[in-house]
């Protein structure tokens, strides 16, 4: 990482993102001054405040959005278009009601890109091993209303996973899940995203949390955004051996790093909750969360 | 609805929710239970169980509904107004033995059915069209407006001048009524599907034809399913009064045709068809409803 390789697989240069309301006219300036180079095979973290722009900058890699201002390139060329080198796993999942489990994690493969120049055999193939990699077996046939939130989320991870991304775009994908399954489930996230592989046979991974260990715990660097405007506050190298075991929590070291991304956060945390509880100061007043 | 362990003679595990504490009927017949227990299969609990189902309760309250008819029909005292129900389960049985009743019967369904899938043919991609596209949405939308407040009904004297009696007359009436809120259920359908699901296709790189055919199509089932129902509703209702003017055959003829000779007990009985028939056509159409989008239970018509 000292040295500056003459092309990063992501590249944000002064990235920003306005948003104007359609009835008010009101603008809001979702992110601002995004400069982020990020390696082939790193698995970056991104936290901060709600509403600091981190799904914004996430729509942005993902190419659903484009930036008002400053440039994003990945490998080299600017991104236009969504794609499905950059795999998106959306914060509230966006499982097609109407399939099934196996069709949702087939979606990518049946009726997209992923899945050209395959067979149906070969498709179906991918689609069970990675209905096995989530361990959903059994409930293949199940519709997403009639599966847990944690289940929901397997479905959205397997779905983007059986897509073959070179990018992984993850927006609080573990957010809904019960502390143990999570911790298994991150363990598990490190082991495909190929923690154990050479660095250059590893995907490169952009996951978004509210959750600072878990970000320490997972990432080769944590960004940490602040609001308003949203914009990278500081970028935290996480200087922990790989692979990772649930054994680091332990590590001293592990603490220190928590501890220093809680202090550059810690005060924004307090001005949203209050913000949230009495809208009595100047800045409470312009906390409006459109989620 | 909950029901109050303490102070009722409750019958065991809610089995009769439906019912409700309200029902003297059914809470009488259990035995006091402190807490509710496990379903047994002990026959009080059965006979609580068959006396408390929705079947139970609808034939209980068409009991009532039928007895009061008879008392109001013998209060009334004339069979040409009001005849018993009595009369007219006669008249039905007679209507039914030689096929009358089946030929009005059919014929009025045909039509329906007819007028359904001309009115879904033209609407439902239009509704694609409208929904899609906002240019095309703001020229065809203002005609939409204007027409959709005049009732079908209003057309049927302009249509007995151009299409005659005939079967024409009650299909276009028919589909004439189908067609507004089938379209406009489309085209709500199609610009409330989430964006989320478009975005996370296009993330996967599906392509306009696919993402039409298996993202928005879908989507935006459900709510054309709901605009089914109504369309079905309405057309129902007209085709009476189209039948009782511009037709020589159908249910709604029957009815006309039977009270010129005055006898009105098979009038009512082709009323009771009517209300049968839409009834099941109803329950088919959820059946259809529940096979076509299992997704979207519990998304009813208002
Ligand atoms: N489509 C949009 N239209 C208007 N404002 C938006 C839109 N998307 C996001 N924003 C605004 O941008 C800011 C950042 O939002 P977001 O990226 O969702 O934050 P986060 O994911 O960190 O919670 C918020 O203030 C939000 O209100
Ligand atoms: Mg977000």
């Amino acid at each position: 990482m000292n040295q500056e390789t003459a092309m990063s697989k992501l590249r944000l240069r002064n990235v920003a993102k306005h948003f104007i309301a359609p009835r008010t006219g009101q603008l809001t300036t979702a992110v601002t001054d995004v400069n982020l180079d990020i390696e082939t095979g790193e698995f970056v973290c991104i936290v901060g405040p709600s509403g600091c722009g981190k799904s914004t900058v996430l729509n942005l890699i993902a190419g659903l959005d484009t930036p008002t201002s400053g440039t994003i390139e990945a490998n080299g060329a600017p991104i236009v278009a969504p794609g499905a080198d950059r795999g998106v796993m959306f914060q509230d999942y966006a499982l097609m009601p109407w399939m099934s489990v196996h069709d949702n994690i087939g979606f990518g493969l049946n009726y997209g890109t992923p899945g050209e120049g395959l067979t149906r055999e070969q498709r179906e193939k991918r689609i069970r091993h990675f209905v096995d990699l989530v361990r959903l077996n059994g409930s293949e046939k199940k519709y997403p209303h009639q599966l847990s939130g944690g289940m929901r989320q397997r479905v959205a991870l397997a779905r983007l996973l059986a897509n073959g991304p070179d990018i992984l775009l993850m927006d609080e994908p573990l957010g809904a899940l019960d502390s143990q399954t999570r911790l298994i489930l991150q363990v598990e996230l490190l082991r495909i995203w190929g923690e154990t592989a050479p660095r250059e046979q590893r995907k490169t991974a952009i996951f978004i949390t509210h959750d600072i260990e878990e970000a320490v715990f997972l990432g080769d660097r944590v960004v940490v955004m602040s609001t308003h405007p949203g914009r990278v506050k500081a970028i935290i190298p996480v200087d922990l051996p790989r692979p990772r075991s649930e054994h680091i929590r332990a590590d001293p070291r592990f603490g220190q790093l928590s501890d220093e991304i809680w202090d550059l956060i810690r005060d924004e945390a307090y001005r949203a909750i209050d913000g949230t509880e009495a809208p009595a100061g100047p800045k409470a007043t312009a906390v409006e969360k459109v989620e | 609805m909950t029901m109050n362990v303490t102070n009722h003679r409750v019958p065991e595990q809610g089995v009769s929710r439906a019912a409700g504490v309200d029902d003297p009927a059914s809470s009488q017949r259990s035995e006091p239970d402190a807490a509710p227990a496990l379903p047994t299969a002990t026959k009080p609990g059965a006979i609580r169980r068959i006396v408390s189902t929705r079947a139970f309760i609808a034939v209980r309250s068409f009991a009532a509904f039928l007895a009061l008819w008879y008392l109001l029909a013998a209060w009334v005292g004339n069979p040409i107004q009001l005849p018993s129900p009595l009369r007219v389960a006669a008249a039905l049985i007679s209507l039914g033995a030689d096929g009358e009743l089946f030929d009005h019967a059919l014929i009025s369904t045909t039509r329906l059915a007819i007028s359904l899938v001309v009115a879904v043919l033209l609407a439902v991609p239009l509704g694609f069209f409208m929904g899609l596209s906002p240019k095309a949405n703001a020229y065809l939308d203002p005609v939409v407006e204007l027409l959709r407040p005049i009732s079908g009904i209003a057309w049927i004297p302009l249509g007995l001048f151009i299409f005659g009696v005939g079967d024409v007359l009650p299909v276009f009436i028919m589909v004439y009524v189908a067609f507004f809120p089938l379209l406009l259920n489309t085209i709500a359908g199609v610009r409330h599907v989430d964006g989320k699901l478009v975005n996370a296709a296009r993330t996967m790189g599906v392509g306009r034809r696919a993402m039409l055919r298996h993202v928005i199509v879908p989507a935006a089932l459900p709510t054309v399913m709901v605009g089914f129902r109504l369309a079905f509703a309405g057309a129902w209702a007209a085709i009476i009064a189209a039948e009782l003017i511009g037709s020589p055959s159908g249910l709604g003829f029957a009815i006309e045709w039977y009270r010129q000779l005055l006898m009105t007990p098979k009038v009512y009985g082709f009323i009771v068809v009517i209300g049968i028939v839409g009834y099941l056509c109803d329950l088919a159409l959820r059946a259809l409803q529940r096979w076509l989008t299992p997704w979207a239970e519990g998304m009813e018509l208002a």
